[in-house]
């Protein structure tokens, strides 16, 4: 890399040391951040929702959605929230596991759901919905709402961006589609389920491809 | 696992704030365990001495994500194997690409040929850096009079490495554009 000896470097990085603020809390640092994200999607609801979400699923599909859409908003509060843990170095790495069990639990429960009504409804169960009216949806809230998560998380110049960048992504995409929840008057069947898992994968990507000009890595 | 942890939490919070001396004996503290934790991962010398002085150039950078009260070793430690992980890949990519010509530095084969000439332009190319930007000026003096990496002048500077680049690319532009103007070769 260099041909300057290390203790030559150690001067030179010393004597233009510059007092730095050190970071708040990663967990401080995300809280401000879902804070901000809840209130711009709490203005969208109060301003643009069309339909009660639980009654989707029809009479008795409740539960379902409930805990389907707790699933999606434990996956994006969980993903933001790692991504703020792993842009600092030395944190724990169990952060990016701790979103994939909601994941999964989200999309075994839209299965569950779909299943539901493949079932109850026959192959209506199996028509197109709105699927790419969700994807569009999903992929474009999370652009508004990845934009500035990407934007904090750069504070920290994550050695490692990749993760980062990953988990700010599924995030995102998991907190968009939670917040689709409240525009969607109907029931996702199995090839809107694919829509929505086709906008995550672009979504995360996209997070994916962007790491270097978006959280600037050391 | 550090042994002066304590110790480093210290002097690193007090290199926070600008404190030299304590930066400095932070980063002379360190430099072994650094090396220690390369040397478990990298065989060959130069790459282990390459890696402490990139992890080092990081720690600068990422100075401001060590949050006082919590211990320096994780903190270094992620840094270094971090750090180590991108040696070997380089290197490996290296391998893969580069050939070794030692005297492809040799530009004539008659040794005298080599020597720069003789001419002082110092007068002219210091009215000529006078003409740039003080970010030209700072990238164009750490980069080609310092010759400093560009990481190393990234870390000293403040600007990014595209920055870097950006700013020695148009200064050079500006003063080839002076030169021509003034009739300097």
């Amino acid at each position: 890399m260099t041909n300057r000896p290390t203790n030559q470097l150690i001067d030179l990085l010393s004597s233009n040391v510059k007092p730095v603020a050190p970071l708040p809390p990663p967990l401080a640092r995300a809280g401000v951040t879902l804070a901000a994200m809840a209130l711009l999607g709490g203005l969208a609801f109060v301003l643009l929702h069309e339909s009660n979400p639980l009654q989707s699923r029809g009479p008795g599909g409740e539960g379902l959605v409930g805990f389907e859409m707790l699933a999606m908003l434990a996956t994006g509060i969980l993903a933001v929230t790692g991504a703020f843990f792993l842009a600092i170095p030395g944190r724990s790495r169990y952060w990016l596991g701790a979103s994939l069990v909601p994941f999964a639990a989200w999309l075994l429960l839209s299965g569950a759901g779909c299943y539901r009504d493949l079932v109850r409804t026959g192959p209506a169960g199996w028509q197109l919905g709105h699927s790419m009216d969700c994807m569009i949806f999903i992929v474009g809230a999370s652009l508004l709402l990845g934009a500035p998560l990407l934007w904090r998380l750069s504070r920290a110049t994550p050695i490692d961006p990749l993760p980062v960048a990953a988990l700010g992504g599924l995030g995102t995409a998991a907190l968009a589609a939670f917040l689709l929840q409240f525009f969607h008057p109907f029931a996702v069947t199995f090839i809107d389920l694919a829509g929505h898992i086709a906008a995550i994968i672009i979504v995360v990507g996209l997070t994916a491809l962007l790491k270097r000009p978006m959280l600037r890595p050391a | 696992m550090g042994g002066g942890d304590d110790r480093w939490e210290e002097l690193l919070s007090a290199a926070q704030a600008g404190d030299a001396a304590a930066y400095r004996d932070f980063l002379t503290n360190v430099t072994p365990f650094v090396r220690a934790l390369a040397r478990r991962r990298l065989r060959a010398e130069d790459a282990i001495e390459d890696v402490v002085q990139d992890v080092l150039l990081t720690v600068h950078r990422v100075r401001h994500t060590y949050e006082p009260g919590r211990p320096v070793a994780p903190w270094l430690a992620a840094i270094v194997a971090r750090r180590s992980i991108d040696s070997l890949r380089k290197r490996g990519r290296g391998a893969a690409r580069e050939i070794h010509d030692p005297i492809a530095y040799e530009t004539f084969a008659e040794p005298d040929a080599n020597k720069a000439e003789g001419y002082d332009y110092a007068k002219q190319l210091a009215k000529m850096m006078g003409e740039l930007s003080p970010r030209q000026k700072e990238a164009l003096e750490l980069v080609k009079l310092k010759e400093m990496s560009l990481i190393e002048a990234s870390a000293v500077s403040g600007q990014t490495v595209a920055s870097l680049k950006v700013n020695i690319h148009r200064a050079i532009k500006r003063m080839r554009l002076a030169a021509n103007r003034n009739g300097v070769e």
